[in-house]
């Protein structure tokens, strides 16, 4: 077999790209090289001819991995199919603004986001960094040799099939074996799947990037800890760690937060939270994270905790890495809802994460002993020891966090030895999780609380230290016995927790109150304690006192001590229907592209039946890019200052959610042909059914004028088999060229269809056997009547148009111009006359409306005379042929949940508070930093 | 001794304690079998009958459907879950259900489904014309 000569692939992309990646991953390590040398030469205070070649070595690596992006977005943008990544993420009617979306879908693209943040935050260090640039960049370009490593889509020379990395500029012919690409023109006939729909919303143009940002932020306190163990700099690498560490705990808390608000806007999971082992593990580095930062304070206040703060921050980024580890390598397998599927990475990924973790653990190993650390211990009454506590609590909490989450990670360890070993499960995670995370949240509460009226370096707390905590516990006492009076708290262990939630928040209100007047810089503390209590709130609201809008009669509890919320309830289209202090309605549904919009109509009454508020919402159901099946539902909600009410659909009926389903239930509907006269009665299994009209001007609302030659169309009136009227409806058919449309009467709350046989037409449309013809001879602005039609030839034309006639060579062909006035229409009727070799034929005009059938029969040249063949039809209705069909499934309900989230706000504001306190702590340190460089100058 | 010797050694006992306690939080993936003889809730693991008629009727209740579930050891018995019918349930591979068994039904709270991958087995996509 020859080899194909493929047409419109432009391959120059792949061979570019390849080129690039190997120029990336070999710029990475030759810089990495290079400022590791330049490291230890510095060291030895040596010639620094190094310098240059990892310099080099950046630069290459920057520049060839930017203009990857940038090339592969140009393939993107373009839809060159033939590259297995675009033809995976892009299709045509995809929207320019998601060509981001589609970018980061796939592991390779979220390999180079990372990688592209990587190298921005490397030439921030680059820029601005003169004293700790050549030990940063080396680890920051040794994660990039392993992060370009992942892309580099290279097979090992001894083996089939372990490759390492995947490229993503891989041609689709060469990924996948199909018999298409037997053809030469294979791209003519394809288009991308494009992006999942669920994706394609601005959250997933936001978040992966702030998230990405946060997670390649935690290599910076990462590598000025390494730097600082490596350089024996253990004092003077806290104030970058510190700049770094908060930072990256900002945008990082952020991305996380961002995550939780499209899963609660734009998911139907219904919730911010759900301790999903993905979420679980990039929430662990942010913890630890934050306990480096206190430690860190510490130690640059006293000189104590600088062991674990070098080790926090380490552990920082070690834990994003198996994060990512646990995500992509299809380890999390049905644990999580949020992993990506194996792609062959498994043990790439494990090696990048063993290798950190292992150089990490092993310099801290080393250089232990020699970090300094006071012998003199922190005084009992200080604040650095109570910080110190709070920072191992957090530690604790992630400790416990992790050890949870990786429960299909230790199954899959001991199945490597033992393979019967059946691994476990938790069994109910949420409440797993809650359970334990509680008490942490109580610790960390009440240890934020306390501690910012400490001193550092005091052996005895301050004079007034006891009447302010005092004051603030039973600030705490009124403020929880309110709250408690809105919120609902059950149990014992949830009135401590929302007690020391207002603790903290009363204790740092006062606390930000005292430090505005000193320092306004020292402000953030304060903000982002209080943040954190006020997070704990939202969480005891909207965890504890949610409650569904549901049918307040129907209660069940089929396992003891586990109440099961009715979530759902069914709608029936126009129907109200109460639910807990209000009234629900399905309005109306409109489609829009693939989206159908559910108006649901919420009207919030209170026990009087008074109107007190209503607002409609508007979930989706999302349809597949194809248009042939369910994707997705989407939620909306209505946002109050003290809660949302969340809304999403849950369920349709099955024929609307897949095209293959919808035609199953056409096919299933059995119909009965009954004929019947106008007035006469049908009477089916469930219901009687009377003809009242019967006429030729539909008004049935879904018949469409403009499109339809004729139309016919039969009112009926619908009774119960006890003859009570029940509605009237109407059913419709509509003829184009030779094409019939039924529009039945669909009567979805008698599971009934009601719709005209096709044989209707033939009681209006007579056949040309049947028709009685009158002849007419006139000449040119003559009148004539013919059964209440008024009927005068304005003259012809020779060379006539009309949609019967196909002009052939040779053909002479005449038609007549008659100006046709009636009762029911006013019309130019066009007869043809046409002689086509030597035999003449008559082209008839029909007009549907009002039956008249007109042929021109003859003309004679010489007396200009023309002679009509005019016949009308009867329309005679006698019996009307109609079909009926009970036991329809119905069309008209939806299934949905109706969330109230109570005090989500809280949730919300204080999370943004830490984030704020975070970030805004950042920003002073950089202020601080220029304010000491115009000092010295 | 140090104090923060013993915060080290009050955070390890409570290590201990938790991870004693939580380990009432694991079970394996159980079938039928498990399910009969447990009293507390359990989690089994296995496939939807096809051939078995699913029901799920809203107009009776919008929170409950039933199917048939074979699990790991080929037992096929019926399942009453106590929710709206997923979407995309028919498509189910492998289903992982919390619940336990009431009579001769495996009455479950929760579901998780695993789908086939969108990727999977998927013919190109070919545009209309060809």
């Amino acid at each position: 077999m020859g080899e194909i000569i493929y047409s419109g692939e432009v391959l120059w992309i792949g061979y570019l790209s390849r080129l690039l990646i190997l120029c990336g991953f070999v710029g990475a390590l030759m810089g990495a090289i290079g400022y590791f040398l330049t490291t230890k030469q510095q060291i030895k205070q040596e010639e620094q001819s190094w310098k240059v070649i990892g310099k080099i070595g950046f630069w290459t690596h920057a520049i060839s991995i930017l203009t990857l992006i940038g090339l592969i977005f140009y393939a993107m943008v373009q839809k060159h199919y033939e590259y297995n990544y675009v033809f995976e993420h892009v299709s045509n009617d995809l929207p320019m603004k998601y060509i981001l979306s589609a970018f980061w879908e796939g592991q390779e693209g979220s390999f180079m986001l990372w990688m592209f943040w990587h190298i921005i935050l490397g030439m921030v260090v680059f820029f601005t960094d003169k004293t700790w640039f050549a030990p940063v960049l080396t680890i920051i370009l040794l994660v990039e040799v392993w992060l370009t490593s992942m892309i580099l889509g290279i097979y090992l020379p001894w083996t089939d099939d372990l490759k390492i990395g995947s490229n993503p500029m891989v041609l689709i012919r060469e990924m996948t074996e199909a018999p298409i690409f037997a053809n030469a023109d294979y791209l003519s006939l394809i288009e991308g799947r494009g992006l999942n729909p669920l994706l394609q919303n601005y959250w997933n143009v936001i978040h992966p990037p702030t998230t990405f940002l946060g997670f390649a932020s935690t290599l910076m306190p990462f590598s000025y800890a390494l730097a600082g163990l490596w350089l024996k700099e253990d004092k003077t690498w806290l104030k970058q760690g510190m700049k770094w560490g908060l930072f990256s705990a900002g945008i990082l808390g952020v991305g996380i937060l961002m995550g939780s608000l499209w899963a609660y806007e734009a998911l139907s999971f219904g919730g911010y939270w759900a301790w999903d082992p993905v979420e679980n593990t990039s929430l662990v580095p942010w913890i630890v994270l934050v306990a480096g930062i206190h430690t860190n304070l510490i130690a640059n206040n006293t000189g104590h905790a600088i062991r674990p703060t070098y080790l926090f921050y380490l552990l920082g980024f070690v834990l994003i890495v198996y994060s990512t580890t646990l995500t992509r390598s299809g380890i999390l397998g049905d644990t999580s809802a949020h992993a990506f599927t194996e792609m062959g990475l498994e043990w790439q990924l494990a090696g990048f994460n063993m290798f950190f973790l292992f150089t990490a653990l092993t310099v801290y190993g080393l250089r232990y002993k020699t970090i300094p650390s006071p012998i003199k211990e922190e005084p009992f009454q200080s604040r650095e020891f109570w910080m110190f506590v709070g920072s191992l609590v957090l530690i604790f909490s992630g400790t416990l966090i992790t050890a949870s989450s990786s429960l299909p990670v230790f199954n899959s360890i001991v199945k490597a030895f033992d393979p019967d070993f059946v691994g476990n499960v938790l069994k109910d995670p949420i409440a797993h999780y809650n359970k334990y995370q509680l008490w942490i949240a109580i610790f960390v509460s009440l240890f934020a609380g306390l501690t910012v009226f400490l001193l550092y370096r005091k052996e005895k707390s301050p004079k007034n230290f006891f009447y302010i905590i005092g004051f603030h516990l039973l600030s705490a006492t009124i403020l929880t016995f309110v709250f408690s009076k809105i919120y609902t708290l059950p149990g014992w262990q949830f009135v401590v927790l929302a007690y020391t939630g207002l603790f903290v928040i009363s204790s740092n209100i006062h606390y930000f109150i005292q430090t505005l007047k000193v320092n306004r810089k020292m402000v953030t503390t304060a903000i982002a304690h209080a943040g954190f209590g006020l997070m704990i709130l939202g969480t005891i609201t909207t965890g504890l006192n949610k409650y569904y809008l549901n049918n307040p009669f129907v209660s069940r509890g089929l396992f003891e001590n586990d109440q099961l919320a009715e979530e759902n309830v069914q709608l029936f289209k126009g129907k109200p229907l109460i639910v807990r202090g209000h009234y629900i309605t399905y309005m109306s549904d409109t489609l829009i592209d693939k989206m159908r919009y559910y108006d649901i109509k919420f009207t919030k009454i209170d026990q009087d039946l008074n109107v007190l508020d209503s607002f409609i919402l508007r979930p989706t159901a999302q349809y597949s890019n194809d248009f042939t099946k369910l994707a997705a539902f989407n939620p909306d909600t209505r946002h109050y200052f003290t809660k949302d009410v969340f809304s999403c659909l849950t369920n349709l009926p099955p024929h609307l959610t897949d095209n293959d389903l919808m035609k199953e239930m056409e096919d299933s509907i059995k119909f009965t042909k009954y004929n019947v006269k106008l007035g006469d009665t049908i009477t089916t299994d469930i219901h009687k059914i009377v003809i009242t009209d019967l006429n030729n001007v539909p008004t049935h609302p879904e018949y469409k004028h403009d499109k339809h030659d004729f139309g016919v169309q039969a009112t009926l009136q619908l009774f119960s088999l006890e003859n009570e009227f029940i509605r009237e409806e109407i059913a419709a058919i509509g003829l184009e060229g030779s094409l019939i449309y039924s529009y039945p009467a669909k009567i979805e709350s008698e599971n009934t269809r009601i719709r005209l046989d096709e044989e209707i037409l033939d009681i209006y449309l007579s056949k040309e056997e049947n028709l009685k013809y009158d002849f007419y001879t006139v000449k040119q602005g003559e009148t004539f009547e013919y059964k209440g039609n008024t009927l005068k030839l304005l003259g012809f034309d020779k060379e006539p148009a009309t949609k019967n006639y196909e002009k052939q060579e040779g053909d002479i062909a005449v038609s007549a111009i008659l100006d046709v006035k009636g009762e029911s229409s006013n019309y130019t009727s066009k007869p043809l006359y046409v002689i086509r070799g030597s035999s003449p034929m008559s082209i008839k005009d029909y007009n549907a409306s009002n039956g008249l059938h007109i042929r021109l029969s003859n003309i004679n040249p010489q007396e200009e005379a023309f002679t009509f063949k005019i016949a009308k039809d009867e329309r005679k209705i006698g019996s009307i042929p109609v079909q009926v069909a009970t036991n329809v499934p119905r069309s008209d309900y939806i299934i949905l949940t109706a969330t109230v989230f109570p005090g989500i706000n809280m949730f919300w504001a204080g999370s943004l508070m830490m984030m704020i306190g975070l970030l805004w702590g950042w920003i002073n340190k950089l202020r601080q930093k220029t304010n000491l460089a115009v000092a010295t100058e | 001794m140090k104090k923060s010797y013993i915060i080290a050694l009050v955070l390890i006992i409570t290590s201990v304690v938790i991870f004693i306690n939580a380990s009432k939080d694991v079970s394996t993936y159980g079938d039928f079998k498990m399910a009969e003889k447990a009293n507390d809730k359990i989690k089994i693991v296995g496939l939807l009958s096809k051939d078995k008629p699913i029901e799920y009727d809203p107009e009776v209740s919008p929170n409950e459907m039933s199917f048939y579930l074979k699990d790991q050891n080929g037992t096929e018995k019926k399942v009453q879950l106590l929710k709206a019918k997923p979407q995309g349930f028919e498509m189910s591979e492998q289903i992982v259900l919390t619940g336990k068994m009431m009579d001769d039904t495996f009455v479950a709270s929760e579901i998780l489904m695993k789908c086939p991958s969108k990727y999977k087995n998927e013919e190109i996509a070919l545009k209309s014309q060809s």
